[in-house]
């Protein structure tokens, strides 16, 4: 699950964003649908995003191949973006999975 | 969209019960003091592919109870504990459980929680001894007990390079490569590379299908059979290379990994790493070539690798899938035989010419039936794999030393045969071990060796499957039988008997064998139902023994149920099949020979049996040619030990036929076990001769009427 806040958020010390992207509790193979859907949508949004995984308890290798769909469509587009959370068990997955250096923006 | 599980479950438990089997004859192996690593690491993979999917799919109590039992097994083959007959024991209780805990999950019924909470404590308890030292429940064993150090067969190797690149259905299949390498991670420090060069942008990424790949290095002292035993539950659904390195292995890598423009390793490359992806280059790119095999000879696991590769060769098709083919080869084989009759009457050139191409087609049509048929055939070692946990439990109970021998286990026959045949072997092997095998004390005194032997074989035989179940053990009491049989009046008190017949006595229906039969052997059973059993299945039994030297039990059974071999004969306009399995013979009645003893039912005297006369026309209500006994013939048939003359207009050919059911087509009829059509068209109905007989015994010819007329 996932919500994509359309609002503009306050800028926190980077550079001003159109978008905040909030990973949901579970983002697993479940929900790889509609967090694909959520993915497009907020794409459609110019950059840069925050995205925010504080709350991800439930993840699987699909959930973790989408977001890094997501960054590399960010890295393809010249979109930045920067992480303000990421939950234990989403550091687990991505250190597991050995895709952290995927999934940090090089903006 | 959501995936949904449940659609796996019978996979899983299809596939776990085939492990527990195999995990079964492993441990059955180890007690036989036969300590292979290879038969430790089964055992342990078993344990560990249970674990994964039960642990997928949410069933918890059956996860938690094989993650113990798997840390037990992992000190096995790490060799810190060692093998004796108590542990075995405790481990077969184990593989029982599982069984149970997986059949009450798959029923939806609720699990023995207090035996589960039993046998946990109890491998917790092994697992409070000290790792090096025996197991605790061995300290409770015989001193005899074989006691296997399992340390020196087994050969780790300083480290290893897995390339793991899931196949598209991996995800579906409710795989996570996350689970996956988590484990890998348990086994040793890992260096984890991912490549993701294979993603597609987010707009035409499937979800559900893994895009991305791995190399793993394993960096430690880890069993081959360890990592595989990771990847056992996507045997098949991935590309999987691993190499040894490291100065305990001095074959070089065979398969040098190519070098990944998109890999990363995790925690060295810098934050621009990813700008290496080359997005629009790749998207339209084939998919990776496998990665090129180990070779075999250097690999140390080169045996797991090689077990592995052999049952890669396979897959699972649904029964249903199979049966679809077989009718429609079926209906073509009727198609061809209706277009053979055609035929038969053309005349000319062009008619001969077609009638070879027919006769060409007939060739192909056999061959590629047959081909179906062994389809659907699977060795009867799938029945046989029970026996040595059976004789070795019961042998036990009894205080009989046996020696189990197989032979023939790789004959094949029919699923449909194979599930039937195994609880007439079973019964047929207790009462082997319970009545045939003497105690030692009895065999040393009469000359014998002090180990009895049962032998179950399976052969080949003029299109039939022959198994016998053979003991060397005090043989049938003649005498007893006999006696037995007078006192019931199932022979006369003056008649005497060939050994055949005396010793076929024991399978009649009413031959009680409630003072012969223990509770080992009874189990509410008796030798008639074995019988009917082997009946059913279009086999027959025959019993052989000689007094001092031992029994033997000979089934002949039909390779598949699918087609029949059955005497066709006419009544009227009408052709029915009778099995010939149950045809005794065929006469032509005599006047004198018949009796009527009520109105319109008969008997006749066939030597010194009075056997009744049912009537075919009557029985299915069909116009006959002729009613008078003396212008038809009468078929002797057999079945549950009863004997009836069908009367028929005529008899026709032999033949083969394609049995369907009548039970899916229409509904069941008694009397009739299914339909054929025969090659001019037409459809006969196959006799199912119990049916007919006990159709006959409750319903008069006068019932049958007024039941047509209303």
């Amino acid at each position: 699950m996932i919500a994509a806040a359309q609002a503009p958020v306050p800028a926190t010390g980077g550079p001003p964003v159109s978008g905040k992207l909030v990973l949901g509790v579970s983002c697993t193979i479940h929900e790889a649908q509609a967090l694909r859907t959520q993915l497009l949508a907020q794409a459609d949004h110019a950059g840069p995003y925050e995205i925010d995984g504080s709350g991800v308890q439930q993840v699987d290798t699909a959930g973790v191949q989408l977001v890094v769909a997501f960054a590399l469509d960010c890295l393809e587009r010249g979109v930045t973006y920067r992480w303000t959370g990421r939950s234990s068990a989403l550091e687990e997955a991505i250190r597991v999975l050995g895709v952290g250096a995927l999934l940090e923006c090089p903006g | 969209m959501t995936l949904d599980l449940t659609q796996f479950h019978e996979t899983f438990f299809a596939e776990s019960s085939e492990a527990l089997d195999s995990m079964e004859a492993a441990l059955l192996k180890l007690s036989a003091g036969d300590a292979d690593a290879e038969l430790i690491n089964t055992i342990f993979r078993v344990a560990h592919s249970i674990k994964g999917g039960s642990a997928t799919f949410g069933f918890s109590e059956v996860a938690a109870f094989t993650h113990t039992l798997e840390t037990l097994l992992d000190e096995l083959r790490a060799g810190k504990r060692r093998v004796d007959a108590a542990l075995v024991d405790t481990l077969l209780r184990a593989c029982d459980l599982m069984r149970e805990m997986l059949a009450a999950t798959q029923a939806k019924k609720r699990i023995d929680t207090t035996r589960v909470a039993a046998l946990h404590a109890e491998i917790e308890l092994i697992m409070e001894t000290p790792a090096d030292a025996p197991a605790a429940s061995s300290a409770a064993a015989s001193a005899s007990a074989p006691v296997t150090p399992v340390t020196a067969v087994l050969e780790a190797r300083s480290g290893w390079r897995v390339q793991f690149v899931p196949g598209p259905k991996l995800l579906r299949n409710g795989n996570d490569p996350l689970r996956l390498l988590r484990e890998l991670a348990l086994l040793a420090p890992c260096e984890v590379r991912v490549d993701a060069k294979w993603i597609p942008p987010l707009a035409e990424l499937d979800p559900e299908e893994c895009r991305l790949s791995w190399r793993v290095e394993i960096n430690g002292p880890v069993k081959e059979a360890a990592i595989r035993a990771v990847f056992d539950w996507v045997e098949g659904e991935c590309d999987l290379n691993i190499e040894a390195f490291g100065p305990a292995h001095d074959a070089p890598a065979t398969a040098p990994a190519p070098q990944l423009p998109a890999e990363v390793v995790a925690p060295a490359v810098p934050a621009a790493a990813p700008a290496v992806v080359p997005m629009a280059a790749v998207a339209a790119a084939p998919p990776p070539a496998p990665p090129a095999p180990v070779h075999a000879e250097e690999a140390p696991g080169a045996k797991t690798a090689a077990v592995a590769n052999a049952d890669g060769g396979s897959i699972r098709v649904s029964i249903e899938k199979i049966d679809e083919l077989l009718n429609s080869v079926g209906e073509l084989v009727i198609t061809q035989s209706v277009l053979s009759q055609l035929a038969a009457s053309l005349e000319g050139h062009d008619a001969e010419e077609l009638r070879n191409a027919l006769g060409q087609l007939e060739r192909h049509m056999r061959g590629l039936q047959e081909s179906v048929m062994r389809v659907r055939m699977l060795p009867i070692s799938v029945v046989f794999n029970r026996f040595p946990r059976l004789v070795r439990d019961l042998g036990q109970r009894l205080g009989k030393k046996i020696e189990l021998r197989l032979s023939g286990d790789s004959t094949e026959l029919d699923k449909t045969v194979l599930e039937k045949i195994g609880d007439p072997l079973v019964h047929l092997v207790r009462n082997a071990i319970d009545h045939g095998i003497e105690t030692p004390e009895v065999r040393l005194a009469a000359g014998k060796s002090a180990h009895g032997v049962i032998e179950l074989s399976a052969y080949h035989k003029g299109g039939n499957v022959v198994v016998e179940v053979t003991d060397d053990g005090g043989g049938l009491k003649r005498e007893k039988i006999l006696a037995k049989a007078r006192e019931r009046g199932l022979v006369g008190a003056d008649e005497e008997l060939t050994d055949e017949r005396a010793y076929n006595l024991i399978f009649a229906p009413g031959f009680s064998t409630a003072d012969v039969v223990s509770d080992v052997s009874g189990r509410g059973v008796g030798m008639d139902v074995v019988k009917r059993n082997i009946i059913e299945l279009g086999g027959h039994v025959q019993i052989h023994s000689t007094p001092g030297k031992g029994s033997m039990v000979r089934i002949r059974l039909p390779l598949t149920l699918a087609i029949l071999d059955g005497q066709l004969a006419r009544v009227g306009s009408e052709v029915y099949v009778v099995p010939i399995v149950s045809i005794v013979e065929t006469i032509q009645v005599k006047k004198e020979l018949v009796n009527s003893i009520a109105e319109r039912a008969q008997v006749f005297r066939l030597r010194d049996d009075y056997l009744p006369i049912v009537r075919l026309y009557e029985l299915f209500g069909v116009e006959p040619e002729h009613t008078d006994l003396l212008a038809g013939l009468l078929m002797i048939v057999e079945a549950d030990g009863k004997r009836v003359g069908l009367f028929v207009d005529e008899l026709m050919s032999q033949q083969q036929v394609v049995i369907k059911s009548l039970e899916t087509n229409f509904r069941p009829v008694v009397g009739v076990a299914g339909a054929t059509m025969l090659g001019d068209g037409r459809v006969a109905l196959i006799l199912d001769v119990p049916g007919v007989i006990s159709r006959a015994q409750t319903t008069t010819p006068r019932q049958e009427s007024a039941s047509r007329a209303a």
